[in-house]
């Protein structure tokens, strides 16, 4: 063999060793790290946050849920709590006072809502005035969103929390 | 021997040497990937312990609601809490209760109506830890005697070796 072919021969190898060493970087130096629990904790927050808070009572009102206030409010507010305020001021209150003490604490931001003319699909609120009007700020990018629909005779209302990535 | 001889010599030193420098950094590289590998799976495994005890301390049926009155998940019956406590502080228990919730501590917080002092359910910690997790997960605080529903906030810290 001639030495311009052995060089050449060199060349390619050296070529083929940095391809290699190329291809095992990008696969073990660039791999995302698992997060289990924060996983487990983000998918969990928002589902459990709002399901404790319509199932929780109102002193001021008589002990009847979160969930009744909201029933009441779509229905026209005969509740009047014992601090003065109606059913739908009383559910912003609450709502505002527990997100803030649960995820304003962690500096997380949020929205809540609660809305009887919502659209599913493109998770909106066509209510003039909803029911309760947004609590927290929306969400400008990813977000981990919750919806529960509450019975109403006739019609649904629907509870909306969002909690941002 | 000759000069040209000599030249030829030097040159497979050097490419040796060249060789043998490469293979020492693609050594290092890679028990520096499989050294990373194994601490990656070691917090992995750690934070799956976390989440494990977290939902052991959800559905344990000391504290859990199993009134008619009261939502039987995310929800602590706060008359059991009293008994459940002073359970899992006796000594004897001591065992059992490490063998389910090992080094963590939980606490059980009011939120709304009034903003309480966390109760301590269980406590056990070590210093020999090498991470150390904390999960909030937000639970309805029944009481059966009056069927008031509170919003509380269970906290789990796990430390894990």
């Amino acid at each position: 063999m001639k030495k311009a072919q052995t060089e050449i021969l060199g060349l390619a190898i050296v070529v083929v060793l940095v391809i290699i060493a190329t291809i095992l970087v990008v696969k073990f130096g660039f791999s995302k790290p698992a997060n289990a629990r924060n996983d487990f904790t983000n998918s969990e927050e928002a589902s459990n946050i709002l399901n404790t808070f319509l199932r929780t009572s109102a002193n001021e009102c008589g002990q009847v849920t979160m969930t009744d206030l909201l029933q009441d409010c779509a229905h026209g507010n005969g509740i009047v709590c014992t601090n003065g305020e109606d059913s739908c001021s009383f559910v912003k209150s609450a709502a505002t006072d527990i997100l803030s003490r649960t995820l304003g604490a962690e500096k997380k931001q949020y929205n809540f809502l609660a809305c009887s003319n919502f659209n599913l699909k493109e998770i909106k609120c066509y209510d003039a005035a909803p029911l309760v009007d947004e609590v927290g700020q929306s969400c400008p990018g990813q977000k981990k969103l919750k919806i529960f629909p509450i019975p109403l005779n006739p019609g649904i209302i629907y509870a909306k929390l969002e909690i941002c990535s | 021997m000759n000069k040209q001889a000599q030249i030829q010599i030097f040159e497979t030193i050097a490419v040796l040497v060249v060789f043998f420098i490469l293979l020492g950094i693609g050594f290092i590289f890679y028990t520096k990937v499989i050294k990373s590998n194994i601490e990656s799976d070691t917090a992995e495994i750690s934070q799956s312990k976390s989440v494990s005890i977290a939902q052991r301390v959800m559905f344990l049926p000391e504290i859990q609601c199993s009134d008619d009155y009261c939502p039987k998940e995310d929800c602590i019956d706060t008359l059991k809490l009293d008994s459940a406590i002073s359970v899992i502080d006796k000594p004897e228990n001591s065992l059992y209760y490490y063998d389910l919730f090992e080094f963590s501590d939980i606490s059980i917080k009011e939120i709304y109506p009034s903003s309480g002092v966390a109760i301590l359910l269980y406590s056990k910690a070590t210093n020999d830890y090498k991470n150390k997790f904390q999960t909030n997960v937000p639970v309805t605080l029944c009481d059966p005697r009056t069927h008031t529903n509170k919003f509380g906030m269970i906290t789990i810290t796990t430390q894990t070796k």
